[in-house]
């Protein structure tokens, strides 16, 4: 329990720090929102407009130390402001357009790559030598190399256009409403398939090459053949022995990941014209939407530090060691 | 692809792709694997459109702000002006009003508002809400996008049905902006506290369609107005908006006919499109945008001289860049600089000059004449001694303007002129451009009724700013006394002929002295099927611009639209 309080104090600090960084990155962009705004409506706004529209921005209001001391205040009432690309609408009201889905799509994606990949991670470095092992690691990287937009475009085009066992574009029908109801549900899972398989298709060959290195460096030490000398069984040994320890690193990695998922998929997002934070992020850069951005990033930062967290948590029960160490 | 206009769409793109290899493998997609358009077909008089692009759709009725920012249905269908500047045409449309009055020395201007007309909720519209309209647009600058309060005194009922306008100063051209002035109920934004951070969610409209119906991430329809001022329109009972995050994912909707009616750039349309499907499906680009520049730098040396910028432009072999950048679509610019939104206006003496034909040869002796002689690489030196390197600011991701770019410079080697093309992301190329922070880019330039706002643009001392300061426009910081004068004088006559007159003036001044390089004139994409719907007007029936990306003008189009009959 001590252990847990001290890294979330640590993490508490750290999420201090990346407030303010937060704060001052969008900032040391080249330009301004308001010349971004003013390309988007090419010219045709009177330079007086754009002026009020600056000041509106609260671009103009003081200095640098002032605007900061009001984003602190608002972050941490919760206000996030106004979006700057969606003008009128509140920060939290834009992001909430991607916000479930993104969860939903790239989490279950995530998580269906990092269990399958892993898994497979383990029966390949199990079975070494064996035609899976020879087979897929290759295979998946080959995959994984692949670009991903084009990899999405051609199952879009396979199995959405040509076949037209899945639908084109969207997370649910437009004919549908939105709601805990069965025909939704069933419906946005079938429109997540698509998206979500090739995501897995293109990330599972990482998880699958990690384990099965981790794994491999693991058979080789003396617990293993100690257990074996003991005469369990192989899925016992497999399982609660080697992958119990190989698994580490790849809890490590799968916390980072974890946390990223809030950024979104872009590319997905674009081919499957599903809506999510990956768009909102390029948009909010883009038109250098400062409160857009300082939301996301808020969001995607404070995430990266909770799964952390959470990772740390898992490492401890993994692996007692590190408890002590701290 | 980023051809649609305005060219902020293309800003909805992520730069990390190339959108030339995307549109091939569109194009080649649809090739190889057939492009199969059996879905079920939506309900009857139902219009969906593609228009805006987005990965979601956020809640924005708010037809006060700069356009461009609201959801498209708010200055093309909720709300109304009193008139409107039909483009193909080149006429005015009496709208709200029933037309406009001059006084005689042009200072004061009438508008009799219709009789009849309601707002969505049954209240009369009368000479109030315009009152209050402009007031809003007093109070908050954001408002007045167009500066009308710049050469206002004021706006006030003469009584129900007659609202006079009092100009501060003679200013014709400031008419467009306040006829075209989308006009709010005074019964409803009296009493929200803040305007500007409004977003309208129940909008309440003169227009044809202003019911919100369905309001959600991915896809939003609106009603039509029950209360609508034309007798039996319009004819069609919903709008739809689907959210299609880039131009890819609208055209495979419009392929598909999930969309009737598309304002995205479509490649190779003949083929993806036409070809499906010849009886229904049909496209219109005329070629009426504004018309793309390379604008060169006066301010920075030897643009300066006239003849540095002519010999550039005969570099340029402008028949391979609408080609190549252009995919055929539109053609090269002439001397004049203006495209076809101001034919009318065209003077065929100023329109043909030799700075616009292709001619290595001339080009190469007008730079030998003015002292440019050649040096290392071939590359030529200045007067001064400085070799003619530059680069070309261009916006990444906007790939007709990058290919344009590559033609331009390669054009340019051959006369001794190393251009580079740098690419930079949107903001920090207007920034440049408004600075004055560049030497060569390739950009848009000035819209409007008439070309007034075009040369102001391009050549009037009125615009240039100094190095360093924003520039709205008129960013290769050129000016011309004698045109000012023309200016200023087009500003005072409301008489057509008179007009036309000094506009040739204006004309003949751009082609002796091409203040800057014209390209091509953009086309207005616009494709649409005529499978459900029916009466869009076409180069057969040119009766309004087809594109959606007109803007209020789009309202010409909406009110004629029918279900189709079968």
């Amino acid at each position: 329990m001590r252990y847990a309080l001290r890294r979330l104090g640590f993490y508490l600090l750290a999420a201090l720090a990346s407030i303010s960084l937060n704060f001052l990155i969008p900032r040391l962009m080249p330009g301004d929102p308001a010349s971004a705004m003013f390309a988007r409506f090419q010219g045709k706004m009177a330079p007086e407009a754009m002026q009020a529209l600056r000041a509106s921005f609260g671009l103009d209001q003081g200095s640098l130390g002032a605007q900061f001391l009001s984003y602190l205040k608002h972050v941490l009432t919760g206000d996030l402001g106004r979006s700057i690309a969606y003008y009128p609408a509140p920060v939290t009201e834009v992001i909430g357009t991607g916000l479930v889905w993104t969860l939903v799509l790239t989490g279950v994606a995530l998580l269906m790559s990092f269990a399958l990949g892993t898994l497979l991670g383990v029966v390949v470095a199990w079975r070494r030598s064996g035609w899976m092992d020879s087979v897929l690691p290759p295979l998946l990287a080959f995959l994984g190399a692949f670009p991903y937009f084009w990899l999405a475009m051609l199952t879009l085009y396979l199995f959405g256009f040509k076949l037209g066992w899945f639908p084109l574009r969207h997370a649910y029908s437009y004919d549908v409403e939105p709601g805990f109801t069965a025909v939704f549900l069933l419906d946005a899972a079938r429109h997540a398939v698509l998206p979500a398989a090739t995501i897995v298709i293109a990330t599972i060959g990482g998880w699958v090459l990690g384990m099965r290195n981790n794994m491999i460096s693991v058979l080789g030490t003396d617990y293993i053949t100690m257990a074996r000398a003991k005469g369990l069984t192989p899925a016992r040994v497999m399982l609660r022995y080697a992958a119990r320890n190989a698994l580490l690193p790849s809890v490590t990695s799968f916390g980072m990941a974890l946390g990223f998922v809030l950024s979104g998929s872009l590319l997905s997002e674009i081919v499957f014209s599903y809506p999510g934070m990956g768009y909102l992020l390029v948009q909010a850069v883009r038109s250098q939407d400062y409160p857009l951005m300082q939301g996301l990033f808020l969001i995607i930062t404070l995430s990266v530090l909770a799964a952390n967290w959470l990772v740390d948590l898992v490492y401890a029960w993994l692996d007692p060691r590190t408890q002590s160490d701290g | 692809m980023s051809l649609d206009h305005p060219r902020a769409r293309a800003a909805s793109l992520p730069a990390t792709l190339s959108r030339g290899a995307r549109a091939g493998l569109f194009v080649f997609g649809c090739a190889l694997l057939g492009c199969n358009a059996d879905r079920p077909a939506p309900a009857p008089g139902v219009l969906s459109i593609s228009v805006q692009q987005t990965s979601a759709w956020v809640k924005n009725f708010n037809p006060l702000l700069p356009e461009g920012s609201a959801r498209w249905p708010t200055r093309s269908g909720i709300y109304e002006p009193m008139m409107i500047f039909n483009g193909v045409t080149a006429r005015w449309v009496p709208w709200l009003s029933l037309g406009a009055t001059w006084s005689p020395g042009l200072q004061i201007v009438r508008f009799e508002l219709r009789p009849g007309v309601t707002w969505s909720d049954g209240a009369p519209f009368t000479s109030a809400d315009v009152v209050f309209t402009f007031d809003l647009l007093k109070r908050y600058r954001v408002f007045d996008g167009n500066d009308v309060w710049g050469f206002l005194d004021d706006v006030r009922a003469v009584d129900e049905h007659t609202v006079q306008v009092r100009f501060s100063r003679v200013f014709v051209p400031g008419f467009e902006s306040v006829a075209q002035q989308p006009i709010v109920p005074k019964h409803i934004w009296a009493d929200i506290a803040d305007p500007m951070t409004f977003i309208n969610p129940t909008p309440v409209g003169t227009g044809p369609f202003t019911e919100v119906r369905v309001f959600r991430n991915q896809v939003y329809e609106l009603g039509r107005n029950p209360h609508y001022w034309q007798p039996g329109k319009p004819a069609l009972s919903t709008l739809r908006f689907l959210a299609f995050p880039s131009n890819d994912q609208a055209n495979l909707a419009l392929i598909e006919g999930e969309v009737d009616w598309a304002g995205n750039f479509v490649p190779a349309i003949d083929r993806t499109f036409v070809e499906r499907n010849p009886a229904d499906n049909h496209y219109w680009f005329p070629l009426l945008g504004s018309t793309v520049f390379l604008y060169a730098n006066t301010a920075h040396a030897p643009f300066g001289a006239a003849d540095v910028r002519k010999a550039m432009s005969m570099a340029i072999d402008r028949q391979k860049l609408v080609e190549v950048a252009m995919y055929g679509y539109t053609r090269p610019a002439d001397a004049t600089g203006l495209s076809d939104a101001f034919a009318s206006w065209r003077d065929p003496e100023s329109a043909d000059r030799d700075w616009m034909r292709y001619d290595v040869a001339a080009a190469n002796a007008l730079l030998d004449k003015g002292g440019y002689a050649r040096g290392e690489g071939g590359i030529r030196k200045s007067p001064a001694g400085l070799p003619l390197r530059f680069d070309i600011h261009v916006v990444s991701g906007w790939s007709d303007w990058v290919r344009a770019g590559q033609v331009i410079a390669r054009n340019l080697a051959e006369i001794g002129v190393d251009a580079r093309l740098r690419l930079y992301d949107m903001s920090a190329w207007i920034d440049h451009l408004q600075r004055g922070n560049f030497d060569l880019a390739i950009a848009w330039s000035g819209e409007g009724s008439t070309p007034y706002r075009f040369y102001r643009w391009t050549m009037s001392t009125d615009t240039v700013a100094p190095l360093g300061t924003l520039a709205p426009s008129n960013w290769h910081r050129f000016g011309d006394p004698p045109t000012d004068e023309l200016l200023h004088a087009f500003e005072r006559t409301d008489d057509l002929e008179e007009q036309h007159r000094l506009m040739r003036g204006v004309e003949k001044r751009f082609a002796d002295l091409a203040p800057a390089i014209p390209l091509f004139p953009s086309p207005m994409w616009g494709a649409y099927s005529t499978r459900r719907v029916d009466g869009f007007p076409s180069a057969k029936t040119p009766y309004a611009k087809l594109t959606p990306n007109a803007g209020t003008e789009s309202l010409l189009v909406l009110v004629e639209l029918r279900p189709k009959e079968k």
